[in-house]
């Protein structure tokens, strides 16, 4: 009895293989493109980020030029609620009255009311 | 209801106008933007000056030419107050008077040669958030018409060496428009 023997010329091929065209470009593509993007996003955050250094910096100094001008009108009107509490102690105790044992100006806590309107 | 009290005050009085609450929280409301106040004048012994009197977007629109013409001044108030050792506000009324009365007297020049750019730049601040790099063209004619009138200059100290300062740039990647601005 002749064993099963192969066709003549073998078998046929088994396509285990899916047989779709590759879409797209190849990755090494898409590598660079991500890259480029990336590289035009920084160079327009760099730059920004610089201009945003000198815009402050333009800022501070406006500031600074005018914090000496704001802060005397400050210590002015300060020192006048000053003046005006001593003389209001002086009335109402008759003594001139101290309360920090130092000679530094100390920004009051509480502030005087006018028990009426003043403005 | 009833108040009982152990120092001896009778507490009639706060049944009469309010006999249904409690006695605590019957403080009227005071409104502190007027009653703050206190406008006891500055005592004679010292000098009088007067305040500056203009509001944030003048003073930011001038401050470059007060720091230019007024900077000796603001530099000794604040020398003064740094050495003065907590007493800054008595012993520093002398310098702050002078800083005070320089400042006036660069927002009167300008006031006077200037108004016109001076007024359409700080209009141009108020009306785009106090953002400079909004007004870049009212700023540009205000600073050729001080630097012309005055001779103040809007310089900006630690800007990177070989680049245009900011504020001479014609393009301001922020502003709104951010094509040329002049």
């Amino acid at each position: 009895m002749p064993q099963d023997m192969p066709p003549t010329g073998g078998y046929a091929q088994v396509q285990y293989k899916r047989n779709i065209p590759a879409r797209g470009f190849k990755p090494a593509y898409y590598m660079i493109g991500m890259h480029v993007i990336m590289a035009y996003g920084f160079y327009k955050y760099f730059h920004g980020a610089r201009e945003q250094r000198e815009l402050a910096r333009e800022k501070m100094w406006s500031r600074h030029h005018l914090t000496p001008l704001l802060q005397a009108e400050e210590d002015r009107d300060q020192v006048r609620r000053h003046y005006a509490d001593k003389a209001r102690e002086k009335e109402l105790l008759g003594t001139d009255i101290k309360v920090y044992n130092s000679d530094r100006f100390v920004r009051p806590t509480f502030a005087y009311t006018p028990s009426n309107l003043t403005q | 209801m009833r108040f009982h009290c152990t120092f001896g005050v009778n507490f009639w009085t706060f049944e009469s106008f309010q006999p249904n609450t409690a006695a605590m929280a019957n403080r009227e409301a005071r409104f502190n933007q007027t009653v703050l106040v206190d406008t006891t004048p500055m005592p004679d012994h010292i000098p009088k000056v007067e305040e500056i009197g203009a509001t944030s977007a003048p003073l930011l629109s001038a401050s470059y030419f007060i720091g230019d013409r007024c900077k000796a001044y603001n530099d000794d108030f604040m020398k003064c107050k740094d050495e003065s050792n907590g007493r800054g506000e008595f012993d520093c009324l002398k310098e702050g008077r002078k800083v005070t009365r320089c400042a006036a007297s660069v927002i009167k020049d300008i006031n006077t040669h200037c108004l016109d750019q001076f007024k359409a730049h700080w209009e141009c601040l108020e009306n785009n958030n106090h953002q400079l790099w909004e007004c870049r063209r009212p700023e540009v004619q205000l600073n050729s018409c001080v630097f012309d009138k005055l001779g103040l200059k809007k310089t900006l100290p630690g800007a990177p060496e070989g680049q245009v300062p900011v504020h001479l740039r014609p393009k301001q990647k922020y502003a709104q428009y951010p094509g040329p601005q002049w």
